[in-house]
């Protein structure tokens, strides 16, 4: 057989597809980033004067709510390593947890601006917040169904220390999104 | 288990890292020196959690620099693009 | 033939390619129109001429994708198709109703068409490519909903694959945008913003399914790569085809009364839209590198190749051109929108309609693959086609340059007939490459009639 990912594709962490779709995500992201920037170059003043109404308490507790929920993921993947799928199930059970409180205060801030009247024709600093922020808000509720999905597996027993292809896509995945808000987070709620 | 031990690691230091970062922001510290600094912050991060999170380390090293590539350069435009003004 | 029911695809194919010849008769009028603006006038006038070439193409590729969904369909699922004999009663009705409709448009002015059909009852005409009067809308929405219909049932009952749900996602896409083609609000930018929710989310949405889908089966087929494989490429395809494509659409935004963010957004999508296209084409040449058996059907696995580099470049690299906001500013509308239409639709959904036509019109024919020299003349006639729409493309892409250049960039900008006279060197070339294009096609129509030694079907 040649369709064994694992061996064919320099041992990646999952199936190759979610790589293929990891890079393109990641181009996206990066050039919605780099465009932000450029945007911001052009008005300043409007861009500083708007980033300081983002609640940045937020921010950071989203970086660590994300960055632990992706450490909890990790303590997954070595659970099932060594066969322990209950371990497993839970490590991904609290790291879904830890992907709605995320939701949760996302909520909250979006709540928070549409309140105020702001929408994405406010201004180009919310139109890059709002539109950054939403499309990371939608892969956080995309890697939330995949980890639920594996959830279920793991706790059937589905995974095992020699298959368990399924569980390192999820966290693949997940760390994506991780990854994406390590820049998100300075870049529009810190540097100005 | 040591190797969960230094995720754990990897973790606290990941932490650490979000934290300057936000005091940086609310101590109002500004200027290309703190725009760099951040920046180069969340490169570090994002090379833990490809390195380590991802577990990249264990990969043929063109995935590693495919990921660093894409920080140093999507870093160095923004970090371009501030240093307009 | 696996399956007996898959013959209904064969009129559909017929169909196609009788339509495709009328298209680009049509096609070479208004060619000569550009630089003749009398001719034929008043029988055929530049617009109806228009309007004819570009429903053509638009009915005859909907015959092929329905042809290749009756002739895969089967084949995927593994049982007979639900109904053959609605097939080919849906076949029928489509293509009375579609002949009937240019008829219509050749022979009855426009308005008072439009007067006999109903439109006072509910105004969807005048609207470019959905030109077509109520009772022929109508009449595709019943066409769409009976093919839906047996395409599902057959599929409700039969194995499920990734390409025969990726194929019927498409189809399903392709009958619901279609129906906000009845939606036509008096206000011009809420009009042209779901005119393009049919337009834009069809070619740049779910026909990249169908032409996902369809690629995928003759990949499969001809090259005898694992399924898994190839359905792991196609997935991936059609996630960034859905991610870049839907987004996408705001780079027709621009400028028509919508909000600004379009701008950013419609840039910074459709810019990652050729991604998607480029993936097919390493797709396309890594499975034919990676084959496990030789094909005798070299035809078809040519039009495969070529789908995957023509769709690249007319699609992706045509479309990037002139798809970032500030670029569009000065290009929207010119030539270069056509010149970017042509090599895509040609590249992306001609070539693959007719991949498909080649891999199974030989089997519908009771072999596996046509004579040698049947063959040569066929793959003659992929190369005739393809560099004449190449060269059609870079004419165009010539014009358009002279009209920005002149119309539009210019301290001292001409009016708009006068830089058409400049660009007439450039039409009368095109009109020469479309003349090239056509004796592609009837090469083409002639390859099916060479006899020679043929091997048994498989």
């Amino acid at each position: 057989m040649t369709t064994d990912a694992r061996n064919q594709y320099e041992g990646l962490p999952g199936d190759f597809a979610i790589w293929i779709f990891i890079l393109a995500e990641m181009l996206a992201f990066g050039v919605l980033f780099v465009a932000y920037a450029f945007a911001r170059a052009h008005d300043v003043a409007l861009f500083n004067a708007s980033q300081e109404t983002l609640n940045r308490t937020f921010g950071a507790i989203n970086t660590m709510v994300l960055i632990t929920s992706s450490y909890f993921v990790v303590r997954a993947v070595n659970a099932i390593k060594c066969d322990l799928s209950r371990d497993c199930a839970w490590w991904l059970g609290m790291a879904w947890l830890l992907g709605a409180v995320f939701i949760s205060i996302k909520c909250v801030e979006f709540y928070d601006k549409f309140s105020a009247g702001i929408t994405l024709s406010t201004n180009s600093f919310y139109m890059f917040y709002l539109a950054l922020t939403f499309f990371h808000f939608m892969h956080v509720l995309m890697g939330m169904i995949i980890l639920a999905v594996v959830i279920v597996k793991a706790r059937r027993g589905g995974y095992s220390s020699r298959d368990h292809t399924g569980v390192e896509t999820a966290a693949s995945f997940w760390h994506m999104v991780d990854l994406l808000w390590i820049i998100l987070f300075p870049l529009i709620y810190v540097i100005r | 288990m040591t190797r969960n031990r230094f995720f754990t690691f990897i973790w606290i230091v990941l932490v650490a890292l979000t934290l300057v970062t936000y005091a940086m922001g609310e101590a109002g510290i500004i200027g290309s020196g703190a725009m760099l600094t951040v920046l180069l912050i969340a490169l570090v991060k994002g090379q833990m959690v490809a390195n380590y999170f991802m577990g990249l380390w264990h990969v043929a090293p063109g995935w590693r620099l495919l990921i660093l590539g894409y920080f140093l350069i999507v870093g160095g435009l923004i970090a371009l693009a501030y240093g307009l003004n | 033939m696996q399956y007996k029911s898959q013959a209904v695809a064969k009129p559909y194919f017929i169909a196609a390619i009788g339509l495709f010849v009328g298209q680009i008769l049509f096609g070479l009028i208004m060619g000569l129109q550009y630089v003749m603006g009398d001719f034929l006038f008043p029988a055929i006038p530049f617009n109806i001429a228009r309007m004819v070439h570009t429903n053509l193409l638009i009915v005859w590729l909907l015959f092929g994708f329905m042809g290749a969904a009756y002739y895969l369909i089967p084949e995927e699922t593994e049982n007979e198709l639900y109904s053959p004999k609605l097939a080919i009663i849906t076949f029928w009705i489509f293509l009375i109703a579609g002949a009937l409709t240019i008829v219509g448009y050749l022979l009855v002015p426009y308005a008072r068409l439009a007067e006999f059909t109903g439109n006072n009852i509910l105004a969807t005409m005048g609207r470019e490519f959905l030109e077509q009067p109520l009772v022929t809308k109508i009449g595709i929405v019943i066409v769409a909903l009976s093919f839906l219909f047996n395409i599902c049932m057959t599929l409700l009952k039969g194995r499920k694959t990734s390409i025969s749900l990726v194929l019927v996602l498409g189809l399903l896409g392709l009958a619901v945008f279609f129906l906000f083609s009845f939606y036509n609000p008096s206000n011009l930018v809420l009009d042209k913003y779901y005119w393009w929710w049919v337009v834009h989310l069809w070619v740049e949405g779910v026909w990249e399914l169908i032409l996902g889908a369809i690629l995928a089966f003759v990949l499969i087929k001809v090259t005898g790569v694992d399924r898994e494989v190839i359905e792991k490429w196609l997935y991936v395809i059609v996630t960034m085809t859905l991610i870049t494509g839907i987004i996408g659409t705001g780079h027709h935004y621009y400028w028509i009364g919508t909000p600004e963010y379009w701008q950013w957004w419609g840039s910074v999508f459709s810019a990652l839209e050729p991604i998607p296209f480029f993936m097919m084409t390493i797709f396309a040449f890594n499975m034919v590198n990676r084959r496990r058996r030789e094909h005798p059907n070299k035809a078809a696995v040519l039009w495969a190749l070529g789908t995957g580099v023509l769709a690249f470049l007319g699609a992706g690299v045509w479309g990037f051109l002139h798809t970032l906001a500030p670029v569009n500013y000065y290009t929207h509308g010119t030539q270069m929108t056509a010149s970017h239409g042509h090599l895509a639709f040609y590249g992306a959904y001609v070539c693959v309609v007719i991949t498909m036509i080649s891999y199974a019109m030989p089997i519908l024919r009771g072999r596996a693959a046509n004579s040698n020299t049947a063959q040569v003349v066929e793959m003659w006639s992929f190369w005739l086609m393809s560099v004449s729409i190449v060269f059609i493309t870079l004419f165009l892409t010539a014009a358009g340059i002279v009209q920005v250049w002149l119309q539009r960039y210019s301290d001292t900008p001409m009016a708009f007939m006068a830089v058409q006279d400049k660009a007439a060197i450039f039409y009368w070339m095109r009109e020469g490459a479309g003349v090239i294009f056509l004796i592609g096609l009837v090469t083409y129509i002639a390859s099916f009639f060479i006899k020679g030694e043929t091997k048994a079907a498989a």
